[in-house]
């Protein structure tokens, strides 16, 4: 059976094609098997390189000279230009690398020094809009404080809040109205002192008046005809609605 | 060619020492510049068939596996087939035909046939012709089984067994000559 298998694959020529190196990818696979697991194709494949080569040997011709000293030439020229190529790549590569870190960097740099700029721009534009702001106000201020119609108020503390000194100044004709809070009385732990106007009714809270900061600002007031400001001591943070009971001042204009 | 020689050779390929090239070249170079020529039929093409080889041999040292081939056959498949794809690209079909009968003639003439060999040549003649153009159309004229039964009409069971004798006889007109030398060498 096996012996039939053997002869069958040697009366093709794969075996010769395989000699000349015709034989496909997978031809090649199976004769190299065949090769490799029986000795009779081994032998048989073994005669034929040496039949080949004795049958190319009946054809030898003496080379030209000079043949062996250009070969050689050839040879060692591939060698060099090899070795040179290769140097060249790795200079390349070198560089390549080299290029690649720069772009790298820079790109970071070139990014983060745009977050910066976009965060400076904003600022700028934050301080200017405040300015803007702080300008108008102390505009409005001079107008108020220069204004011939101007009336000022002097604010007193009742009972509750001696210490409690302030100046209120309305103009009717631009209606504006400021107050400036001279002295703020000494609260105890846990209150503060908290501005309201009473306008058409309604009682508008006009936030809490802190210890530092306000004692030479003016502080915006909305205006209203026969509008009322009313100071309150409320708890710390402030309150919804003025405890009544707790009033220390108020204001008419 | 001594295995000894033959594996040094191996080694120094393996190793990508230039030293193989050379012995390669003393050794195989008169064979394959026989078989380059006997392929493309013109002196200056086989020359650079060889040099391509070479070439090519070099380049493909690390391919190359004793395993699988013995050194020689390695050897004749890169050149047979450098020098069949040269004969392919250079020469257009008649071309090679009128160069085939040119060469016929010019061969008579060339002078380095190998004197070692010359023996081996007369008695090349003594194969019977109808294996020896087998061979030659398989061999040299990049033919396929297939082809060279078209190209000479025969069919192809014929061509594959007259590969096969060719191949045998060849093999044994080599020993006889080598024992014939050796009786003269031993008369001498």
């Amino acid at each position: 059976m096996m012996k039939e298998k053997i002869k069958i694959f040697l009366n093709t020529d794969l075996l010769e094609k395989y000699l000349l190196g015709l034989t496909t990818d997978l031809e090649t696979l199976q004769v190299e098997r065949y090769i490799a697991m029986y000795p009779e194709v081994r032998k048989e494949y073994s005669e034929l390189q040496d039949n080949l080569e004795d049958f190319a040997k009946s054809y030898a011709l003496k080379a030209p000279e000079g043949l062996k000293e250009k070969i050689l030439n050839t040879v060692k020229a591939q060698n060099t230009s090899k070795r040179k190529f290769i140097n060249f790549a790795i200079a390349a590569s070198f560089i390549t690398f080299l290029f690649a870190a720069a772009s790298y960097f820079f790109y970071h740099q070139n990014r983060s020094l745009q977050e910066e700029n976009s965060v400076v721009t904003n600022q700028i534009k934050v301080l200017e809009a405040d300015m803007k702001q702080r300008l108008e106000d102390v505009r409005n201020q001079f107008i108020v404080l220069n204004n011939p119609q101007t009336k000022k108020y002097t604010v007193m503390g009742n009972k509750k809040a001696r210490d409690l000194k302030a100046v209120a100044y309305v103009n009717p004709v631009k209606k504006l109205s400021y107050i400036n809070v001279q002295n703020l009385p000494h609260l105890q732990e846990g209150q503060c002192l908290q501005m309201w106007a009473e306008v058409n009714g309604k009682m508008i809270n006009l936030g809490i008046i802190k210890e530092a900061g306000n004692k030479d600002n003016l502080l915006a007031m909305p205006y209203a005809d026969n509008a009322v400001g009313y100071i309150t001591i409320e708890p710390e943070g402030g309150n919804q609605t003025p405890t009544v009971d707790n009033i220390v001042a108020n204001i008419a204009f | 060619m001594s295995a000894l020689l033959e594996n040094h050779i191996v080694e120094l390929l393996q190793e990508r020492n230039e030293k193989a090239i050379s012995l390669l070249y003393e050794n195989y170079s008169d064979t394959l510049y026989g078989v380059a020529f006997k392929v493309v039929k013109d002196e200056m093409l086989a020359q650079d068939v060889l040099q391509e080889s070479f070439v090519k041999i070099w380049k493909k040292a690390d391919s190359y596996d004793p395993t699988k081939a013995k050194l020689f056959t390695w050897l004749f498949r890169i050149t047979r087939n450098t020098a069949i794809d040269k004969l392919r690209s250079s020469k257009t079909k008649t071309d090679k035909e009128i160069q085939i009968d040119v060469s016929d003639v010019y061969k008579l003439g060339v002078e380095g046939v190998h004197p070692d060999f010359i023996d081996m040549r007369t008695h090349l003649n003594t194969i019977d012709h109808k294996y020896q153009i087998v061979l030659e159309a398989l061999f040299f004229e990049g033919m396929t089984q297939q082809e060279a039964s078209e190209e000479l009409d025969i069919p192809l069971g014929t061509i594959k067994s007259r590969l096969k004798i060719g191949l045998r006889e060849l093999r044994k007109i080599y020993i006889e000559t080598t024992l014939l030398l050796f009786f003269i060498n031993l008369i001498a």
